[in-house]
C-alpha cells in the first residue's frame, strides 16, 4: 500500500456508496491525495470491493474476517492498524457516520495522528467545520504528519461513477484478536413512525418554537396541507415536546418530502443530514444567522410565537 | 463501583459570542452566560441513576477549563456528584479534544474508575471526540452514542444499546472498565436538590492547575472563524410580519401546495 491517502469504510455497514464517492472527491482535494486507496473492512461475503474498484478506479484493499460483519471499534481498529504495518499515510478519511466518528479518534491515538471530525470544506491542509450549531465556520489545521478526518455526508459532490479502468483489488484475511466489547446485533428502534416517510409536506419544530404549548401551532400549520406530518429536531424530542417518532436527522429519520417547513430550527448538521434532500425548504427563525437559512429556498426572520398566528390567519383567510 | 462523569462548560447561547476583529476565534462577551453542556447533563444523570441502582457507587465529576468552569462543577455536585475535580487551564479560545482527553486521562489513569461517562459531544465545538480519545489513551473499550445502559456489577459487564443511522439501535456488551459517550434523551436530567445544594456549598473540590509545560500540546489548531456564507439560492422574504405571511401563502399557492 503506497498511497499517502486512505479511505476507510465498512464492507457491510452504514457507509453508503454515495458517501464513499463523496470521500473519494474529498480525498482528491487533499495535498497528495490524487490516488487514494480504499480500505473496506468486513466479511468476505459481499462483492463490494470489486464494485467499488470499478466505480472509483481507486485501488481497493478488502480486510475480511467473520468477526468484522458488525462494527466493533477494537476489531476494526486492530484490522486497520495491522494492514497499515509500517506505512505512514498522511491522511485517513472516513465518513462522519456513527461508525466513522466512533473509529476515527481511536485510530488517531494509535497512530499519533490529529483527528478532525465533521469536515465540510477544505483549502490546502486547512479543514473547515461548523461550530456552535452551525452558527460559525471554523478552520482547523493539523500539526502532525498523519491526520484522521471524518467528512460530513453531503458536503462534497460525489465522484461521478468512472468509466475508466477499475482499480486493483486485494483481499486480505484478518484473524480476530482479543476484544473487550462485543457487538451483538442491530435492531429497529421501536419508537419509529412511518408517517414522516410517507408525508409530502413536513412541518418541523425546533427549540426556537419556544414553549411546549406552541407545538399546537406547528400541528395546526401541518393540518393545512394534505398528506402532511409533524417533524422535530432532536432537542425538541429531548425536551419531551414531541416524541422521538417525530425526530428528523442523522440519528432520527431521513426524509425528502416535497415541502419542508423548518420552524425555529437552527440547522445543526445532524438535522440537516436528515432533510437536505427535501425539494422545497422554507425556514422560519428569529435568528437571522441561523445555519438553516443557508439551506432554505425561502427564509423568514421572525419570532414564531408572533408570526405563526399571523400566518395561520392568512392561510385561513386565503 | 466508581464512576467518573466528564462535564464541560459551554456558552448558554452562541448569540452572545463574538468573533475577534482579526477573525481568529470566537470569544465570550459581557453578555455571555455559561452552563453545563446538555449532553454532559445526560451523562451525569446516567451516572447518578447507576449510583441509585447499585449500592456503594461513588460518582466523581471532572471538568477541564478556566476558573469560570468551576461553577459547572459546582452544579454537578449540587445535582448529586460525590466529588469534583477541576482541571484548571488558562482561558484559551480553543483547547483541542486531544489536550482535553489527555488531561482527563492523567487524572483517571491511576484512580480505578469502573466507568467513565461523557456526553456524545459538546454543544460549542461539536467535535464528538473526547470520550473516544480518552478510551484510546487509557486503552479502554468505548461505546459511543449510548441510549440504554444496564450495568451487571457481579459480572463486571454492561449491556448497551447505541444509536446508529436510520433509527436503528446496535446492541453491545462490554467489559468494565469502559468509557461510554451518552446520547441526549437517554434519561431526564434532574435538577439540584436542596440537600445536595447545601452539601455542595460546604464541599471543596479538588483543583489541578495545568499551565505552561503541564498543558499537553495541541494536535489541531483553530486558525480562523467566520460566519458561514449564505447560499445564493435562498430568498429572505422581507416586509412586515403580515406582508411576509402573505408572500409565503402566495409562494405555497404558486408551488401548488395549497388547494
Amino acid at each position: 500500500m503506497d498511497s499517502l491517502t486512505l479511505i476507510i469504510a465498512e464492507q457491510d455497514g452504514s457507509t453508503t456508496s454515495q458517501e464513499l464517492l463523496e470521500l473519494v472527491s474529498f480525498a482528491r482535494m487533499l495535498p497528495g491525495g490524487g490516488n487514494p486507496t480504499i480500505v473496506l473492512v468486513g466479511t468476505a461475503r459481499k462483492d463490494r470491493a470489486e464494485k467499488t474498484a470499478a466505480t472509483t478506479g481507486c485501488p481497493v484493499l478488502a480486510l475480511t474476517g467473520d468477526h468484522l460483519g458488525l462494527y466493533n471499534p477494537e476489531a476494526f481498529c486492530d484490522a486497520v492498524l495491522e494492514a497499515l504495518g509500517d506505512t505512514e499515510p498522511a491522511w485517513i478519511c472516513l465518513a462522519h457516520t456513527s461508525t466513522g466518528v466512533d473509529l476515527a479518534p481511536r485510530l488517531a491515538v494509535n497512530l499519533g495522528a490529529t483527528c478532525i471530525t465533521a469536515v465540510e470544506g477544505i483549502s490546502g491542509t486547512t479543514l473547515t467545520r461548523a461550530v456552535c450549531a452551525g452558527r460559525y465556520c471554523a478552520d482547523f489545521t493539523p500539526s502532525t504528519a498523519c491526520t484522521v478526518v471524518t467528512v460530513l455526508p453531503g458536503a462534497f459532490p460525489p465522484l461521478p461513477a468512472s468509466t475508466d479502468t477499475a482499480g486493483p483489488v486485494e483481499h486480505r484475511a484478518v484473524s480476530p484478536g482479543p476484544c473487550r466489547s462485543r457487538t451483538l446485533g442491530i435492531a429497529e428502534n421501536t419508537h419509529r413512525d412511518s408517517s414522516l416517510k410517507d408525508a409530502e409536506v413536513i412541518v418541523s419544530a425546533g427549540r426556537g418554537v419556544g414553549t411546549r404549548e406552541n407545538i399546537s401551532m406547528i400541528r395546526e400549520l401541518a393540518g393545512v396541507f394534505p398528506r402532511a406530518a409533524v417533524g422535530a429536531s432532536r432537542p425538541v424530542c429531548d425536551l419531551g415536546w414531541l416524541g422521538y417518532a417525530h425526530q428528523v436527522g442523522s440519528t432520527g429519520q431521513t426524509v425528502s418530502p416535497k415541502l419542508y417547513i423548518a420552524c425555529g430550527i437552527s440547522g445543526a448538521i445532524q438535522h440537516l443530514a436528515g432533510m437536505r434532500g427535501s425539494q422545497l425548504i422554507i425556514a422560519i427563525n428569529a435568528d437571522p444567522d441561523a445555519a438553516i437559512f443557508r439551506f432554505a429556498h425561502y427564509g423568514i426572520v421572525e419570532d414564531l410565537t408572533t408570526f405563526l398566528p399571523i400566518l395561520l390567519e392568512e392561510l385561513r383567510g386565503g | 463501583m466508581k464512576i467518573l462523569a466528564c462535564v464541560k462548560q459551554v456558552p448558554d447561547s452562541s448569540d452572545t459570542m463574538a468573533i475577534t476583529p482579526e477573525g481568529s476565534r470566537v470569544v465570550p462577551t459581557a453578555a455571555t452566560v455559561f452552563r453545563m453542556n446538555r449532553y454532559d447533563e445526560f451523562a451525569l444523570e446516567e451516572a447518578l441513576l447507576m449510583k441509585e441502582r447499585i449500592p456503594g457507587t461513588e460518582v466523581h465529576a471532572v471538568t477541564v477549563g478556566p476558573e469560570r468552569a468551576g461553577s459547572t462543577l459546582r452544579r454537578a455536585l449540587e445535582t448529586g456528584a460525590d466529588h469534583g475535580i477541576h482541571i484548571l487551564t488558562p482561558e484559551v479560545a480553543y483547547l483541542d479534544p486531544f489536550a482535553v482527553a489527555s488531561l482527563i486521562a492523567s487524572w483517571a489513569r491511576t484512580r480505578d474508575y469502573d466507568l467513565i461517562l461523557a456526553g456524545v459531544m459538546a454543544e460549542d465545538d461539536m467535535e464528538g471526540q473526547t470520550g473516544q480519545l480518552l478510551a484510546a489513551i487509557l486503552d479502554l473499550p468505548c461505546v459511543t452514542s449510548v441510549m440504554e445502559a444496564r450495568v451487571r456489577p457481579a459480572d463486571n459487564e454492561i449491556d448497551l444499546e447505541r444509536e446508529i443511522e436510520g433509527g436503528l439501535r446496535m446492541s453491545v456488551l462490554t467489559r468494565m472498565p469502559a468509557v461510554l459517550t451518552i446520547q441526549s434523551g437517554i434519561n431526564t436530567p434532574r435538577y439540584p436538590s436542596l440537600s445536595h445544594v447545601l452539601r455542595a456549598r460546604r464541599q471543596a473540590f479538588e483543583v489541578m492547575a495545568m499551565d505552561g509545560p503541564a498543558l499537553p500540546g495541541p494536535l489541531s489548531r483553530c486558525t480562523g472563524v467566520r460566519l458561514p456564507e449564505i447560499s445564493s439560492q435562498g430568498v429572505i422574504i422581507a416586509g412586515t410580519p403580515r406582508e411576509k405571511a402573505r408572500e409565503l401563502v402566495r409562494i405555497l399557492h404558486e408551488h401548488a401546495f395549497l388547494a
